[in-house]
């Protein structure tokens, strides 16, 4: 490569890598600094504390709620949104016509604001609700559904699956579009039905799609906040304590903000290390396939 | 290409300089019009909130009318995310406004703790505010542990109850119960002629979330406890008898089915409950919302309920009432413009009831239930008449830093838990005490 075009190769990275140097690596060292520290980014004084937030984290009700919270929306949430925009890829790919329509149409939900949506679900599901009442008068049936510690967090899941199924599935509808029709005809001939057809040609050859799908949810599930701020504020119980509230909480609300750092750096550290785990175990799963 | 790329990169240079070179350009015009006239400029966060933001720009007007010299620049208070946060990242950021309102107590003394507030007291025309306002009284409460005084409270709302009268008449009341037993007691006949409704509907009883401890808590401590403080400094000091008293109030009306924690929509409003906390605010959007709310025909307001066997005169209950801080951030000048703004607003009693007509948030002054001024407004306006009366009976937040972490751990380890009928009120008391006196070491 010429000296020139890698200079103008640098010039149009460049606004990126400003970028991410302000809005990324700069408060990443920030947070590490504050991390050590008990400073309240207002107080003259500040000590350096060591590990010590981090070793208050670790023992931390709502720190160990929010590690396990986690991982329970992530059994919940990840095959939800997997199996439901698979299904939703699988409609939308066997469309003979519209199918860019009924994209657009299941990917309306992502454009929709977490708080509002979580307004018109608390409306639907408190005390006076039409349906409540229906269930109370036909079913004699009182269920508290926000005050549930199995409910609560279920219907969080459902609520970002269905927030995220239409954007997860043009993914998936891509992936299936570049599947050959004469695989499928191939396989007709040697006999295959319906679910042969799904499990040995469609799942395996989706892989790639699946994959990046995946890693995007398990990721997502490090990130919820919006859903239960509004509906539950964590509870009932620390039953739906994310790590993002409990950060908000200390830093923002209990203005700790070395503290909330310190949570902070343990979540990425969390989030890093779930990753390359889930990863790992799709590529297994894809080897299986014969994916390399 | 390459040419393309250099013209867009010398574009962009050329862009950010001359923006530069702009704002500088503004910068030293607006500190040349300074020096020239004068005029000193001081910001003032007001409440995210349209009718404090009218009230505070309708003085900054006025106040330009009389004092051409100073300058008071109103804007509301950022909410990123909470308007605590937003005072927080400007003060980190050396952004802070010269004067905000909306501080509460709790967060005035983090405040204090970090050194970000100027002690009024110290500042020349504090004690004619006091004077001129008739404020001795209730400032007495707002008085920090290091003897001074760093907020002006603007308004004080003694925290009530309001009773469906309506429904209580059905049930052979004609006026609400004022003691523990007898309110157990009319919720026992409550579910055994409506099955369906509840004595309180309050899903706030199981969220631990600090500030909802003010309005249900320390509106029953305050009360039972006839004021005994819970902090005193960095000591735990509070009553005991009347703190297990009142968790126990709560365990016998969970044990009854007698609260609904479950969300419900308007419950007080639709007479699915028949008992609700209520705040000054309330009102106007009953007016909009459910007209058919009356005064003595379908609610009354009442003070909170004590333990059996107390007094039920001159109850205390818990007070919402904020103030006006000035930054220590600011310039001395500034400072000083700032306190010759409040003065002038305070100086004049019709400022006070400016605020109360647009507010509806009674103004912390001890006269506002003799004042003729006031009084006149409050004929109108009866339902704020007992609102009026109960100001010298409301006790502020508590005024430790740590107060966000304390109003959290009653809310997890003693209403939450007795509410959900985890523990019993002494045992709930005792986790609660020793949590707090870990959290004060």
């Amino acid at each position: 490569m010429k000296k020139g075009q890698e200079k103008l190769g640098w010039l149009f990275a460049s606004p990126y890598l400003v970028y991410s140097l302000i809005f990324f690596v700069i408060p990443l060292f920030g947070a590490l600094f504050l991390s050590f520290t008990n400073w309240n980014l207002i107080s003259p004084q500040y000590e350096n504390v060591g590990f010590l937030n981090f070793i208050k984290a670790v023992k931390s009700p709502g720190v160990k709620a929010a590690f396990f919270v986690t991982y329970k929306f992530m059994i919940i949430f990840v095959p939800m949104v997997l199996i439901g925009s698979l299904v939703i890829s699988l409609i939308i790919n066997s469309l003979p016509r519209f199918k860019s329509f009924f994209s657009v149409g299941y990917f309306l939900p992502y454009l929709a604001s977490g708080v509002a949506t979580s307004v018109v679900v608390k409306g639907i599901l408190s005390y006076n609700s039409a349906l409540n009442v229906w269930l109370r008068n036909t079913w004699h049936l009182n269920i508290d559904w926000l005050g549930s510690q199995i409910l609560a967090p279920l219907i969080i899941a459902v609520m970002i699956s269905w927030k995220f199924m239409g954007y997860y599935s043009l993914i998936l509808t891509s992936g299936l579009e570049s599947i050959s029709g004469e695989v499928y005809e191939a396989a007709a001939i040697d006999g295959a039905t319906g679910w042969i057809k799904f499990f040995k040609i469609t799942l395996p050859l989706l892989y790639p799609a699946m994959f990046t799908v995946t890693i995007l949810a398990v990721g997502l599930v490090f990130g919820i906040f919006t859903e239960p701020y509004v509906l539950t504020g964590g509870g009932p119980g620390f039953s739906t304590n994310t790590w993002q509230i409990e950060i908000y909480n200390q830093a923002f609300s209990k203005l700790n903000a070395g503290y909330g750092s310190a949570i902070a750096i343990i979540d990425s550290v969390v989030t890093f290390v779930t990753i390359i785990i889930v990863r790992k175990l799709l590529e297994i799963w894809g080897k299986s396939y014969g994916w390399e | 290409m390459k040419k393309i790329a250099k013209s867009i990169l010398i574009l962009l240079l050329a862009a950010s300089l001359l923006a530069g070179c702009g704002t500088s350009t503004n910068q030293k015009n607006e500190a040349s019009q300074t020096t020239k006239e004068k005029v000193v400029t001081i910001d003032f966060w007001a409440a995210p909130n349209p009718p404090q933001q009218t009230f505070w720009k309708q003085m900054a007007e006025e106040y330009a009318k009389v004092n051409p010299n100073i300058k008071v620049n109103v804007s509301p208070m950022p909410e990123s995310p909470t308007s605590e946060a937003g005072i927080q990242a400007a003060l980190a950021g050396g952004n802070a406004p010269t004067i905000s309102e909306n501080i509460s107590r709790g967060f005035a003394a983090q405040l204090v703790d970090s050194k970000a507030l100027v002690p009024l007291d110290t500042m020349d025309g504090w004690n004619d505010i006091i004077k001129t306002r008739n404020i001795g009284n209730t400032i007495q409460a707002w008085k920090f542990a290091d003897g001074h005084q760093y907020v002006l409270p603007i308004y004080s709302n003694a925290m009530l109850f309001a009773w469906r009268i309506d429904i209580l008449k059905q049930l052979g009341y004609n006026e609400p119960p004022k003691t523990y037993s007898q309110i157990i007691e009319l919720g026992k006949k409550l579910k055994e002629k409506y099955p369906d409704k509840y004595l309180w509907a309050n899903p706030d009883l199981i969220d631990s979330t600090w500030w909802k401890r003010w309005f249900d808590f320390f509106m029953l401590y305050d009360a039972a406890s006839n004021a005994n403080k819970f902090i005193e400094g960095n000591n735990f000091v509070a009553d005991d008898k009347a703190g297990v008293a009142t968790l126990k109030f709560l365990e016998d009306m969970a044990k009854n089915k007698l609260i609904l924690t479950q969300k419900a929509t308007d419950p007080f409003e639709t007479g699915i409950s028949v008992w609700t906390t209520i705040g000054p605010w309330t009102f106007n959007t009953w007016k909009d919302k459910y007209p058919e709310l009356k005064l003595n025909e379908t609610y009354v307001l009442a003070l909170p309920p004590v333990p059996d066997g107390m007094s039920t005169d001159n109850v205390k209950t818990f007070a919402d009432t904020k103030g006006l801080v000035i930054y220590a951030q600011s310039s001395p000048e500034k400072q000083k413009a700032a306190m010759e703004f409040i003065k002038w607003v305070y100086s004049n009693p019709e400022n006070d009831m400016k605020w109360f007509e647009i507010t509806n948030l009674p103004p912390a002054r001890d006269d506002v239930n003799t004042n003729e001024q006031f009084k006149n407004y409050l004929k109108d306006h009866p339902e704020l008449q007992l609102y009026a009366e109960s100001i010298p009976n409301a006790i502020p937040p508590i005024d430790n830093a740590k107060f966000n972490d304390i109003q959290t751990l009653i809310g997890q380890k003693a209403v939450n838990p007795v509410v959900a009928g985890q523990v019993d009120a002494q045992k709930a008391w005792d986790d609660m005490k020793k949590a707090i006196q870990g959290v004060l070491k």
